[in-house]
């Protein structure tokens, strides 16, 4: 499916961090370099198959869990094997990348090799509220959604894209598995720093609400 | 010197060497056969605890059961920092004495999935992986929270305290129990945090991060 699909706010996943998540069951490693470089992969090193996940991040490169093969931020290109150490990997060997871009608030993925451009254009004013798992899948969430959120009839953009006009919220489903979503949401806008956290709690304890009622009706 | 009865699988165990190390205190563990040979129910052990389990700390002469209580004790007697427990701050306490029963009740369902899933202890599982994830869900939102206020730690804005040790363990572990962390990444952000306190040390199941 060639679209994209928002998987992380960008300030969820700090220079040094590997984090995990699922897109339509695949499983990713998201990971940003001490450069600042978020990289979106397989979630699976070309070596033994063992979970990027369980691994580090040394600087410019993600190095595996097991036998500590590295693979460089971007490429995904294997770069260092300890057992081999005067051989230069060959560049067959890499973990499989996929397309990824960042629009100042969110991280969006893209499944399809060759992607198109993303169409999110940088937005460096969004905030990005907490995101909230759901057991339930994307259609559940989104009827819950569009029954009415705190009391706002929500209006529907794409497939998955929602907003609430008045409050400039959007809203952004990721499909995890065909029973899992997570409901990722960003406020347009500069937001006042003294509201902050009231904003942040206020979100949080509707988001729960939309959550406890798609579990209960999946 | 301090002995530790100790086993190596347990997160009780591990959360007690972890702080032991941090601390730089030195130790013997006695390594107790656990499984299958059942040694913390034998008469001789039953002495030193009468409930039968682990961990059991002696401290010339000091003998103390109940993993949390242990954390407290050494932090008080041998953190001189005061980080890890500080006894001057009431609030920071109360926040401290919270999370550490809120370690019980990681114990009582990941803890208990784990068993079921690896020593083949009969509990209802369904009911353990459900508790351990409405746990799981208070932990993450509550650290998501704490991180936006500029705190790094789970009861304190600076300093990780024996919380963040007694929690620490049976939420790693928690896969080990069929329970998966992908819907919590502010608890994973934490566990780096934690893995990267100068004398942390793993234990089977849970790996370290990179120095930076």
């Amino acid at each position: 499916m060639n679209r994209w699909f928002a998987v992380s706010a960008c300030d969820a996943v700090p220079p040094g961090h590997v984090a995990y998540t699922q897109l339509l069951g695949q499983e990713l490693v998201l990971w940003r370099s001490a450069a600042g470089v978020l990289n979106a992969w397989e979630n699976r090193c070309p070596h033994r198959g063992v979970r990027l996940t369980l691994g580090s991040c040394v600087g410019e490169e993600l190095r595996c869990q097991y036998h500590a093969w590295r693979f460089a931020s971007g490429s995904g290109q294997c770069t260092h094997i300890p057992s081999h150490p005067q051989q230069k990997p060959a560049s067959t060997i890499r973990a499989q990348v996929f397309p990824l871009c960042e629009d100042g608030s969110f991280a969006w993925v893209n499944l399809t090799r060759d992607a198109l451009p993303s169409p999110h254009p940088a937005a460096s004013l969004d905030t990005a509220l907490r995101s909230i798992f759901a057991r339930a899948p994307v259609a559940a969430v989104r009827q819950v959604l569009l029954q009415g959120y705190g009391g706002h009839s929500v209006g529907l953009g794409d497939e998955f894209t929602l907003s609430v006009p008045d409050q400039k919220l959007q809203f952004m489903l990721q499909p995890v598995t065909e029973a899992q979503t997570i409901i990722h949401a960003r406020l347009r806008g500069d937001l006042n720093a003294a509201e902050r956290m009231t904003i942040f709690r206020h979100h949080n304890a509707l988001l729960s609400v939309a959550r406890d009622q798609a579990e209960a009706a999946a | 010197m301090i002995t530790l009865y100790d086993y190596a699988l347990s997160g009780n165990c591990y959360k007690v060497r972890l702080l032991l190390n941090i601390l730089q205190v030195p130790f013997s563990a006695r390594a107790m056969d656990f499984h299958p040979g059942r040694e913390h129910k034998s008469d001789w052990f039953l002495k030193l605890n009468p409930l039968g389990q682990l961990p059991v700390i002696n401290d010339e002469g000091l003998l103390l059961r109940e993993a949390q209580a242990i954390l407290v004790y050494l932090a008080s007697r041998y953190d001189a920092s005061g980080h890890w427990y500080p006894r001057q701050d009431a609030a920071a306490l109360g926040r401290i004495g919270q999370w550490l029963g809120f370690a019980e009740g990681l114990t009582a369902t990941a803890g208990a999935a784990r068993r079921h899933d690896t020593l083949f202890v009969e509990v209802d599982i369904g009911k353990c992986r459900a508790g351990a994830h409405a746990l799981l869900r208070i932990l993450d939102e509550h650290l998501w929270f704490a991180e936006q206020a500029g705190e790094r730690w789970l009861c304190t804005a600076e300093w990780p305290s024996i919380a963040d040790l007694a929690c620490f363990p049976y939420v790693m572990l928690s896969e080990e129990g069929g329970i998966s962390r992908l819907p919590y990444p502010a608890i994973r952000r934490w566990a780096e945090r934690v893995k990267r306190v100068p004398g942390f040390i793993p234990m089977s199941g849970i790996f370290p991060a990179s120095a930076a």
